[in-house]
């Protein structure tokens, strides 16, 4: 059953609200609450402590930038530390997620055998994993990284046995018309025809990946955007705390904005193709 | 159209699909050279699997299917498919897509592109050659599907219900091309529909098939000129003898 | 394909998983890593049955449990009531929905350390880490059900005389549910990962801190332990989920598909 985009004719959206085009209103909606904020500290409505003002979020922002939190260590490092320790465990993940993937996604038998233990080891919450990964791997960067390997794993792994899976029979039939060796079927069909599915699930790896390190970078460590903010809660700061959040928050945009760059350009001929695995 | 030569026997071709029970049963006839030969029936799967035997992508449980004498072993480069919806691989364009299997064999890259251009002139979609099955209508997919199976020579062509997926006038315009195809590379045909006009217009003979157990019910030979007028009292007469034939 | 395929099939899945334990369990007998570190499944069964008092350690997921379920709901009325509303009143969501898509690119657990300045170390905090969690799957996925109700059936419902509230409760809403459970089960899922990430960086209960305690007590087995229970209930509860609720409720949309 398709179904479109807009509710009804009738309540379609004419593009403006008051009057005025929908992207400005979004704009001063804006403004406006940080105006609200800032009024209501200015007044001391809003403890201090707990919701600075705007106008201090700002002055921190060039604080972090510059002189850094703790001191020496500016925003850059913390973002370096994290992009890198993301980089390594997510490039592991995938180096190993997509091969198996691909051969369980194409062997009833591993896929069978294999399922019970994708199942469970799906449902282990990665950060429980973290007091074990220190116990055998150390307070240092390894654990950090296997962490965020193990949490990218999953999501990557899953989602390359669906494609693998359900490459369309099509497809298949008719490279077998077309005078196709196995070997010539697998990487010339079958390896394209999941690329899709590989991508989306690279992508919530990715998610997955960005969300573990924020918690793992919270012990241990005092480089990296997780490091940032809970420094930040030891020492009440919380203007720290918020543009450290706000910075992660950009961070992840980043992210997926690249990643969505990247599939149109690897993948232009896949558009809004394939159902997704969470 | 000569009738010379036995190209495809198919002999008792029976096959079961365990619990779903008989899909096929006891089913033989012959394709001649260079003949359009339709098979007919009620929309279900066993044309479509009778097809797929004689491709070879499935085996039968029972029979075998013979091309000049030598019984199938899988699919072959002697058969082409185009199926309904066309199956074109998406990550290619439209001439690669050609290409992929003369690529497979081996053949060297101007060679190939040099016949899968002539191939592209053939189904008249030059100038589209680069574009991915996406940006192409239906129409036009399926013509590159026909020339896609086409540009490994084979000298059978099984087709399953290829313009099914198309609006009427689209699959009109097909018809005529199709039979411009054939009559200009002079292939054997073999095409499963359920629509009885198009197999009326298209075909040498008509076959008709019972769905579920399939089986041959009647033969019909369409014994009009070509090009063909499907308001002519003949056609209609073959028309309704079909129809009341699927029953 | 049939009867023998799906047996085999069977065999398989537990073939896997036996194998699987025994090659653990042979690391761990012949000491091929340090014990210390690295127990087998047989010394974790025995930790289970006689290391963690049973009291002690459901206490811990009890109080695991209530956290998470409080946090989810509320996060599930919340994301429902507000994605319904700016569902419905197209104008107003526009609106609200800017701040909402504003702070949505931060993660759950980033807001850890401003939820402890602001709500202290005691449950509240956790709570309102794990409502985030669960907020912003069901608010993006209630939202986007509502715009995207096939406008034939809202049409359909308006020439039998549904117009206003009536329209939205018995036939909007309820055109939406397949989506608001596809929010509420990404939603549980976070959830559950939120509270384990909370209780581990910042409690004194729970079974987040029953791990993390024990690391500094030096107890792998319980360690892996907590983990495996993790685990189990985590997919209990996603079990649950997904065929009580959801099948059951969601018949319809079985059927029709």
């Amino acid at each position: 059953m398709k179904r479109s985009t807009k509710r009804s004719v009738d309540q379609q959206k004419s593009g403006r609200i008051l009057g005025m085009p929908e992207q400005a209103v979004k704009i001063a909606t804006v403004v406006v609450l940080i105006g609200i904020w800032e009024m209501l500290s200015q007044a001391g409505i809003l403890n201090p402590l707990h919701f600075p003002r705007p106008s201090k979020l700002i002055a921190t922002f060039w604080e972090l930038v510059t002189v850094g939190y703790p001191t020496g260590i500016t925003v850059w490092v913390h973002i370096k530390a994290t992009v890198v320790r993301i980089l390594q465990g997510y490039a592991l993940a995938a180096v190993v997620a997509i091969p198996m993937g691909l051969a369980i996604g194409r062997s009833h038998l591993l896929l069978r055998a294999t399922n019970p233990i994708i199942t469970f080891a799906r449902s282990i919450a990665v950060i429980s994993l973290l007091p074990l990964a220190i116990v055998w791997f150390g307070v240092g960067e390894l654990s950090r990284i296997l962490l965020i390997a193990w949490g990218c794993f999953w999501a990557i792994l899953t989602n390359t046995v669906q494609g693998a899976r359900q490459v369309d029979v099509n497809y298949i039939n008719a490279a077998r018309m077309l005078s196709t060796s196995k070997t010539q079927l697998f990487f010339r069909v079958i390896l394209p025809a999941t690329l899709p599915r590989i991508f989306a699930g690279m992508k919530i790896g990715l998610g997955v990946g960005f969300m573990v390190i924020i918690a793992v970078e919270m012990v241990g460590t005092i480089k990296g955007l997780g490091a940032l903010i809970q420094q930040a809660r030891f020492y009440y700061s919380s203007h720290i705390a918020i543009d450290g959040m706000i910075f992660i928050g950009i961070f992840g945009l980043l992210i997926s904005f690249t990643l969505d760059r990247l599939e149109r350009i690897i993948l232009p001929w896949a558009v809004g193709l394939e159902e997704v695995e969470r | 159209m000569s009738k010379d030569g036995v190209e495809v026997l198919v002999d008792r071709i029976t096959k079961c699909f365990g619990a779903d029970g008989m899909a096929l049963q006891d089913v033989s006839f012959r394709l001649f050279t260079n003949e359009f030969l339709s098979i007919v029936g009620r929309s279900g799967c066993g044309k479509s699997t009778l097809l797929n035997i004689i491709a070879g992508l499935l085996s039968p449980t029972e029979g075998k299917v013979l091309i000049n004498g030598q019984p199938i072993h899988g699919p072959g480069q002697d058969r082409g498919m185009v199926f309904q919806h066309s199956g074109l691989f998406p990550w290619l364009t439209a001439v690669e897509n050609i290409e992929f299997g003369p690529r497979n064999r081996g053949i060297p890259r101007d060679q190939r592109r040099a016949r899968a251009m002539e191939l592209i002139e053939l189904v008249r979609l030059k100038g589209f050659e680069n574009k991915y099955p996406r940006e192409l209508s239906g129409g036009m997919q399926q013509r590159v599907a026909i020339a896609r199976a086409m540009a490994m020579d084979p000298k059978i062509l099984l087709m399953d219900e290829p313009f099914g997926a198309l609006d009427q006038l689209t699959r009109e315009d097909m018809q005529r091309e199709l039979l411009r195809i054939w009559e200009t590379k002079k292939k054997t045909i073999l095409f499963v529909t359920h629509a009885i006009l198009e197999a009326i217009f298209l075909s040498d003979r008509v076959i008709v098939f019972n769905s579920k157990p399939g089986y041959v019910k009647k033969e019909f030979v369409i014994d009009l000129p070509r090009p063909r007028q499907k308001s002519s009292p003949q056609f209609m007469r073959y028309y309704e003898e079909i129809y009341e034939a699927i029953g | 394909m049939n009867h023998s395929g799906f047996t085999k099939g069977l065999w398989a899945s537990w073939l896997g998983f036996i194998i699987l334990l025994v090659i653990w369990q042979c690391i761990a007998t012949f000491k091929l890593i340090n014990p210390a570190v690295f127990p087998g499944p047989l010394s974790i069964v025995h930790t289970a049955i006689f290391d963690v008092p049973g009291g002690r350690l459901l206490q811990h997921i009890g109080i695991s449990l209530f956290r998470v379920a409080l946090g989810f709901l509320f996060g599930l009325g919340a994301g429902v009531v507000l994605g319904v509303t700016c569902g419905w009143y197209l104008k107003l969501g526009s609106i609200l929905r800017t701040p909402i898509e504003l702070i949505r690119p931060i993660p759950p657990l980033a807001w850890i350390p401003i939820a402890i300045i602001w709500l202290g170390l005691g449950e509240p905090s956790k709570v309102l880490i794990i409502f985030l969690g669960a907020f912003f799957p069901v608010f993006t996925n209630t939202y986007k059900g509502m715009v995207t109700i096939d406008p034939l059936v809202v049409r359909a419902a308006q020439t039998l005389g549904l117009g206003g509230t009536k329209l939205l409760l018995r036939v909007v809403v309820p055109a939406t549910l397949p989506d608001i459970a596809t929010g509420m089960r990404i939603g549980w899922s976070y959830c559950f990962g939120c509270m384990v990430a909370a209780e581990l960086i910042a409690a004194n209960s729970g079974l987040g801190y029953l791990i993390m305690n024990a690391r500094q007590v030096g107890e792998i087995s319980i360690i892996i332990y907590g983990v495996i229970i993790i685990g189990v209930i985590n997919l209990i509860t996603d079990f649950i989920i997904q065929e009580v609720l959801i099948k059951r409720k969601l018949k319809w949309q079985y059927i029709t598909t």
